[in-house]
């Protein structure tokens, strides 16, 4: 994307001082793009609120935001973990499939339908989270659950089967 | 002198036309199948179309829906850098001084970088 080197980059611009005391700490996200663009629609799902309202502290700060909407970004990063949290507890074998299908094919949604529809399913059964994209005409069948695509892979028999899921939860719930 | 006449009865038919039989349809059927033909081509590019708005509108939400989270780490970061430079300045020259006459918050253009690179 970017047509020159990035000359300032983490390697270069090493600055170890931590945040003062008195700004609440704060764990960094910690995953990298593709996990990420996996679990992207159930962090929208949960976290759109404070998304939202972290989109709009920064539009109405004019400029300052970067300052006056770290509050507001810190509770933005502690939902979105609390996402993938969930999800690595409930879903991650299906989760692993997904993001590396994605990291194997060139982050397309559409090359990984069979890793996708058992993970959506696995975690609108566990956590209750659905993807939904938002401006689907209504008239249309969303494109993630499509019986027939022209790009994707269709056979919904080749969908990846996680045998020790349901072991795991019933291991789960006896234990809780 | 009597001239060169026609003889009686008129001259033969001149054979000009080929006796070939007729190959095919008539030509408006060719045209009607080609105008099926390119119907149903335009009616499947369209679908595909259609999907490929879909999907680009599924990669868009993705994108929109981490957009926040990717900006809030990222001004984390450059907030720390930026009151470590205060700090910094406040230390070495007893004083803090603005470089723009405004308060917004500017990304800095240069950075203080270590002489050696840091072992972490």
């Amino acid at each position: 994307m970017a047509s020159r080197e990035a000359r300032f980059h983490k390697q270069v611009l090493i600055d170890t001082t931590p945040l003062p005391d008195h700004i609440p700490k704060v764990k960094e996200i910690g995953a990298s793009s593709a996990p990420l663009m996996s679990a992207s629609f159930f962090i929208g799902a949960r976290c759109r609120a404070y998304n939202d309202d972290y989109m709009q502290c920064k539009t109405e700060a004019h400029g300052t935001g970067e300052v006056d909407c770290m509050r507001e970004g810190r509770k933005v990063t502690r939902c979105a973990a609390s996402v993938i949290d969930d999800i690595n507890k409930h879903c991650l074998q299906q989760f692993r499939a997904h993001w590396q299908c994605l990291e194997d094919n060139n982050q397309q949604m559409w090359n990984c339908r069979t890793a996708e529809r058992p993970f959506n399913k696995c975690v609108f059964d566990n956590l209750k989270l659905e993807k939904v994209i938002p401006g689907t005409p209504p008239n249309v069948v969303p494109v993630h659950q499509r019986r027939k695509q022209i790009f994707a892979d269709n056979d919904q028999s080749k969908d990846l089967v996680f045998p020790t899921t349901k072991a795991k939860t019933a291991d789960t719930k006896a234990t809780a | 002198m009597p001239q060169d006449m026609p003889p009686v009865g008129g001259y033969g038919a001149v054979q000009y036309r080929r006796n070939l039989p007729t190959r095919g349809f008539r030509p408006a059927w060719y045209l009607v199948g080609m105008g099926l033909v390119m119907t149903f081509g335009f009616y499947k590019y369209g679908v595909g179309v259609r999907e490929h708005n879909e999907l680009a509108r599924e990669k868009m939400w993705s994108r929109i829906y981490l957009t926040p989270l990717l900006q809030a780490e990222e001004d984390r970061d450059q907030v720390r850098r930026h009151w470590a430079d205060l700090a910094r300045e406040q230390e070495l020259l007893g004083r803090q001084t603005k470089a723009y006459h405004s308060d917004r918050f500017v990304r800095p253009t240069f950075a203080v970088t270590p002489e050696k690179p840091l072992k972490d």
